[in-house]
């Protein structure tokens, strides 16, 4: 499950940028903090690469899902492996 | 792999502080993740750790996490962080700080500090402008953009932080983006381990005060702004000047070793007197 906490998150949309796969969407409506919240639209795209973790200013965001094949290797549990590879 | 399903930041900070006091969307939420991700990756002991800070929205991020911090005298960071690591060499002594207090007012602590080579780990957070006080035009705001100082636009040319403190002798030093956040995570990591002084610049959004003042009105519009400005350093030794103006070059600048500070101090001290310390106390024997 990604779980977007309501009390932490200030409404930048910074998770919708920065998810590579879309997973997220903004809802139509303003919770009582003015704060218009992301949602979870697209859970099953998820590969849990924990960008939006690290990404979403307020530390509101977690991604609880089951393992993913990188993590198995060392229980390292950020990033997939393959993204890192970029040059320097 | 998490049992509970907290936010995996949350444990290393103070809850009871928060949400912070950062503007949605500002960059150093996302600074302190990835240094607390980038702590767990180099298997660093947390309790070990002291945070020092200057002034700004950037030194404030020592405030909300759960360790050992000093937050200083505008500009002064790196100062005290050169006290504290030399009386205590075994802490692991982190510096933020922004780019107006380690850049304009704190430019001599920044470059002396990398030329002797000291042992911290400095992450400044370069947003480009003085967020704290109301957006005034800093030493690395980009020529042409405006700031409630410049209300014609930048006219100077700005410091490339990377580059200056490499040049002026740091061991490791480098620049990423609060877009590029694997890199930047990876990065810290580097530093941290690296034993001498190690830069790591994050160009980062301030949507309040920079946003506002330049017509990028959403968090996600600086993100994007910057995303697409982005060069690598390989890609950028082939460019020209004209053409990397007003562009984000990230990358590695400097990752070497020489002899560290405190090191130093040890060596003579034993060399001199024959002990680590030269201090002369009473209470030598308890230090
Ligand atoms: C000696 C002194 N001079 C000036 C100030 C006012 N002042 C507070 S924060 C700041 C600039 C902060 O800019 P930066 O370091 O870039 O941090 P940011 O808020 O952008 O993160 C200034 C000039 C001060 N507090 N102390
Ligand atoms: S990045 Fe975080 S604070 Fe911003 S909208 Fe997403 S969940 Fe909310
Ligand atoms: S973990 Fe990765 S893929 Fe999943 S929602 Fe976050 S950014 Fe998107
Ligand atoms: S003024 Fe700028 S730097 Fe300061 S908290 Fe707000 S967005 Fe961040
Ligand atoms: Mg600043």
């Amino acid at each position: 499950m990604i779980i977007i906490d309501e009390e932490l998150c200030k409404g930048c949309h910074l998770c919708l940028f920065m998810c590579y796969k879309n997973v997220y969407a903004i809802s139509p409506e303003i919770n009582k903090k003015g704060v218009q919240l992301p949602f979870v639209k697209f859970e099953e795209r998820c590969t849990k690469c924990g960008t939006c973790e690290v990404a979403c200013p307020d530390q509101a965001i977690t991604v609880d899902l089951p393992e993913n094949w990188w993590m198995k290797e060392g229980n390292d549990v950020n990033f997939n492996p393959n993204f890192t590879k970029g040059k320097k | 792999m998490s049992e509970s399903k907290q936010n995996r930041f949350l444990q290393y900070m103070r809850e009871d502080r928060l949400p912070h006091i950062f503007c949605p969307g500002c960059g150093n939420g996302a600074i302190i993740n990835a240094f607390l991700a980038a702590m767990e990756k180099a298997g660093m002991d947390f309790d070990n750790i002291a945070m020092v800070s200057g002034i700004g929205c950037s030194s404030r991020i020592p405030g909300y996490l759960d360790c050992d911090s000093l937050h200083t005298t505008h500009g002064r960071a790196l100062s005290f962080a050169t006290g504290l690591k030399t009386a205590n060499k075994d802490l692991d002594v982190v510096v933020f700080t922004g780019d107006g207090d380690a850049a304009s007012i704190g430019g001599n602590h920044l470059i002396h500090a990398a030329r002797r080579n000291i042992n911290l780990t400095v992450i400044c957070i370069n947003n480009n402008i003085y967020g704290m006080t109301g957006g005034q035009i800093s030493p690395t705001s980009p020529k042409g953009s405006f700031g409630t100082t410049a209300p014609y636009g930048n006219q100077d040319t700005p410091f490339k932080l990377a580059e200056l403190v490499a040049a002026a002798g740091a061991t490791y030093s480098a620049r990423w983006t609060t877009v590029q956040i694997e890199n930047l995570v990876l990065a810290i990591k580097e530093g941290l381990e690296n034993p001498g002084f190690s830069f790591i610049e994050v160009a980062t959004q301030c949507p309040t005060y920079f946003g506002r003042k330049n017509k990028l009105k959403t968090p996600t519009a600086m993100a994007a702004v910057m995303k697409a400005n982005t060069v690598f350093k390989s890609a950028a030794e082939r460019m020209s000047a004209k053409e990397l103006e007003g562009k984000i070059v990230v990358g590695e600048f400097a990752n070497t070793t020489k002899d560290e500070f405190t090191e130093n101090i040890d060596k003579i001290s034993v060399e001199k007197s024959g002990k680590k310390t030269v201090i002369n106390s009473a209470y030598e024997t308890e230090l």
